[in-house]
């Protein structure tokens, strides 16, 4: 039986959404499930801030294996951008790393971002969003500096407001 | 006067002839030891998981003993912590109390009975360490690569007194329990090789900085145990001669050798020379870094420090060490997995029973196993692990003898045929083709080192003439020459069977036979696609892509290699990627037409895939005789893939306890 090609893609595109769909509810599900078990007391962007933390250096684990110091250090910091950009991706947005203004830096730039979406449909404030995903690159970063001894450092430079226009970050060496 | 502990004379020995520099004393420290041959320390996991030396253990280093025929003879490395977090491996002997001392001193006298020299070493596992608790020690607190290994603590000042007291400790019960000499480990990413290397030091204090402040806690145990150990027992130690980790800032090969000339200093006797770290990214020692890689590495030791260097590392056979120490670029001939898979090979090279090792594959399965927590077995040694049982060891002579028809001269038939008539039964093995080895003719020409696998037929073969096996090779086994024969025994080794794909287009002309493709028979177009993603189809995908051919990978299997260990499949997956060969694994071909394949994934996707020839690697079991024997009323045994359809190991271990069964 010949294959139909536009079927199967329309049957893998509807179940990739569907299962990128699915990350962003799960979290705010369990977000739900944490501040309910950490009480009244709790603070929901704390909670919030410290699973950014927990996740990121859960994430840079499997980064470790992949980064490679001999490739330079110009190599080095694009592909750690690049690696940084592809979870966006992942989660069902766009965004890629490309070379900063000046001279040792990286941008990442995402154009299209499903969380503030998310956030929304669970009535998340928007700043809990950025900073969060600042965060959790944070603690990437931080163990990805210890591993290979070099101090690096990440900044959110924009954030997307609502789902529109962009967010960029700033990679580079810190002082 | 240097000391000798055993008196051996091996004039009279043909390998004493044939590798003359193997076979000739060396003095170490003040001990003098009568040849080239070590058995080096390696982990095995039979001990407790509290530490106590087993039955299992003692059997197997005497075995070892027994090998090295007067040379050294070293147990595997014992932690020294009673909080455990320098135990590496679940069954690790430990030295951390003198309750551990009566244990340890049944290896030290399991080795002397052999007339061998006992070797005790010292090794806390760091950063690769902490089997059991949460958390493993280190100089610094720098992240794991590999989510297997514990957080690192870093050290205080007070726990690195505390790790060189436990080494000074545990040495002297070494000493106590009757060891001859005594070993530090510092190489793999084990603790000692923490400190020294700029990679996981990044202390600030007296015990990191510069080199000679990152070897200050190893200067610190070597004195330390020398002290202990008194003249009469030489301390050496294991250092890394290269680390492999420069894509994450370690040490330098320069470093590496000042750290050689460091210990020297300190009094240590001699270096065993290593490479590699478990996390660095490079291969070292499995089967597709060529035999002797490494060995240059020795040479450039010996350029730097005065004191033996010892070294193992792609070394299986002996003309290439006995080469190099007869050129003063080696003084001590290594071995771990070579004497893993042949306890007894060193022994045999002496009695000019060359042919008669068992040579290990390089396949690291003995590495994975332990990694995960499991006792140590060989992928090509049946008999490893069971030491202590003497039905494995020295199976019985059989009550009746038996008149055995053997089906198939591959490595299962062989194996089943040489351990039965070993046993004293008249085995006869048939195969329809004119040669020993079955499919491992056609599996050893995939690259990457496959070629190796044939030293198990060519032990196998030596063994069948040894115990007088009878070939009948070319000589297809039918009912006929059953029923004319009518053996008291049948054991099946017919291989499997490739059975036609169940597809549409299953009979289409560009379906071609596996073993044609790996012999070059059977013409193969420019893109191919290999159903299959286990060992076969892996190694033919590679030997085509080798050639240049465009290969796709199909296979029901979740992941490419699920049938490969995990310490060789990295090597595998990488080499795919390398070769550009696509792998789409837990489908199926749900067809074959004149353009290519149909590939369908477990959940029901489908895209096409354009080829010229498809290759089918699946196998089944081979039912073929099994009714005719049954019906004649004569015992049958199915063994190898006619049983299931598996690997090398399974074939070798399968034949071996029917041969010891029949």
């Amino acid at each position: 039986m010949p294959v139909d090609a536009e079927k199967e893609i329309t049957r893998l595109w509807r179940a990739l959404h569907a299962a990128q769909d699915e990350i962003g509810k799960t979290y705010y599900r369990w977000r739900q499930v944490a501040l309910e078990s950490a009480g009244p007391g709790a603070k929901p962007l704390d909670v919030g801030l410290r699973a950014a933390e927990v996740f990121g250096k859960e994430i840079g684990k499997g980064f470790l294996p992949r980064l490679n110091w001999l490739k330079g250090e110009e190599a080095f910091l694009m592909n750690l951008g690049r690696s940084l950009a592809d979870i966006w991706g992942t989660e069902g947005g766009i965004a890629a790393a490309e070379k900063g203004a000046a001279a040792g830096e990286v941008t990442i730039r995402c154009t299209r971002d499903p969380w503030p979406s998310w956030a929304k449909e669970y009535g998340v404030p928007m700043e809990e969003v950025a900073l969060c995903r600042e965060r959790m690159f944070q603690a990437i970063i931080e163990d990805v500096s210890l591993f290979f001894n070099v101090p690096l450092k990440i900044e959110l430079v924009k954030a997307i407001p609502r789902g529109q226009g962009e967010t960029v970050m700033r990679l580079s060496k810190a002082a | 006067m240097a000391r000798l502990l055993f008196e051996w004379d091996y004039s009279h020995h043909p390998g004493a002839q044939s590798y003359p520099h193997l076979f000739k004393p060396i003095q170490i420290g003040n001990l003098s030891v009568p040849n080239r041959i070590k058995y080096a320390a390696t982990e095995d996991n039979f001990n407790t998981h509290d530490g106590f030396i087993t039955d299992a253990d003692v059997a197997y280093m005497r075995e070892r003993a027994k090998g090295v025929v007067g040379g050294l003879c070293f147990m595997q490395g014992v932690y020294m912590d009673p909080g455990r977090q320098g135990q590496g491996y679940v069954g690790q002997a430990a030295c951390w109390d003198d309750k551990f001392i009566p244990g340890l001193k049944r290896i030290a006298d399991a080795v002397h009975a052999e007339r061998a020299v006992a070797g005790f070493q010292l090794m806390d596992c760091g950063r690769v360490g902490a089997v059991d608790v949460d958390y493993c020690h280190g100089p610094s607190a720098v992240p794991q690569r590999l989510r297997i290994f514990k957080p690192v603590q870093e050290m205080t000042k007070a726990d690195i007194q505390d790790v060189v007291r436990q080494h000074v400790d545990a040495a002297r019960r070494g000493v106590a329990a009757g060891f001859d000499m005594m070993e530090i480990s510092g190489i793999v990413g084990y603790l000692i090789s923490n400190f020294i290397s700029s990679y996981t030091n990044r202390r600030n204090d007296e015990y990191g900085g510069d080199i000679r402040g990152r070897m200050r806690m190893v200067v610190e145990i070597i004195q330390g145990v020398k002290k202990v150990c008194g003249p009469d027992v030489p301390v050496g130690i294991r250092l890394c001669s290269e680390e492999l980790l420069d894509d994450v800032r370690g040490n330098t090969p320069e470093e590496s050798m000042e750290t050689y000339q460091i210990a020297e200093q300190a009094g240590a006797d001699y270096i065993s020379c290593t490479l590699g770290w478990q996390e660095s990214i490079y291969p070292v020692i499995s089967r597709d870094i060529p035999m002797g890689n490494w060995v240059h590495l020795a040479k450039r030791a010996k350029q730097h420090v005065k004191i033996p260097i010892q070294m193992a590392y792609r070394l299986f056979k002996p003309g290439l060490p006995n080469e190099k120490i007869g050129a003063g670029e080696l003084d001590i001939w290594e071995m771990c997995r070579s004497m893993i898979a042949d306890p007894l090979m060193p022994k045999k090279v002496l009695e000019g029973r060359e042919n008669e090792v068992r040579h290990c594959v390089a396949c690291n399965l003995c590495l994975a196993r332990l990694f995960r927590d499991a006792p140590m077995t060989c992928y090509i040694n049946p008999v490893c692990a069971h030491e202590s049982h003497p039905e494995f060891m020295d199976p019985k002579p059989a009550q009746e003898q038996k008149r055995i028809m053997v089906v198939g001269a591959g490595p299962a038939g062989l194996e089943c045929a040489y351990m039965a008539a070993r046993r004293g039964h008249e085995v006869h093995v048939y195969d329809r083709r004119g040669v020993i080895g079955g499919t491992l003719n056609e599996a050893r020409n995939a690259p990457y080192g496959d070629d190796e696998l044939w030293t198990c037929v060519e032990y196998q073969q030596a063994m069948c003439a040894k115990y007088g096996v009878q070939l009948h090779l070319g000589a297809e086994v039918t009912e006929a020459l059953i029923q004319d024969e009518l053996p008291d025994t049948v054991v099946l080794a017919s291989g499997p069977v490739y059975p036609q794909l169940k597809a549409p287009g299953g009979d289409h002309t560009k379906l071609v036979n596996l073993l044609d493709v790996m012999s070059g028979r059977a013409p193969v177009g420019r893109k191919v696609v290999v159903y299959g993603n286990r060992k076969p189809g892996i190694g033919c995908a590679l030997h085509l892509a080798k050639q240049g051919k465009k290969v796709t990978l199909v296979g029901r299997e979740k992941s490419a290699g699920f049938d490969v260990n995990p310490s060789f499949k990295w090597r595998y997956l990488i080499y795919m990627r390398q070769a550009g060969i696509s792998a789409y694994n837990d489908c199926v071909i749900e067809e074959v037409n004149d353009e290519g394949v149909i590939v369908k994934s477990y959940d029901g996707y489908r895209w096409p895939v354009v080829c010229d020839t498809v290759i089918v690697s699946e196998r089944e079991a081979n039912p073929s005789l099994k009714q005719v024997v049954q019906s004649e009323g004569i015992e049958l045994f199915v063994i190898g893939d006619a049983l299931v359809p598996r690997n090398l190991s399974s074939a070798v271990h399968d034949g071996y306890r029917i041969g010891m069964r029949v």
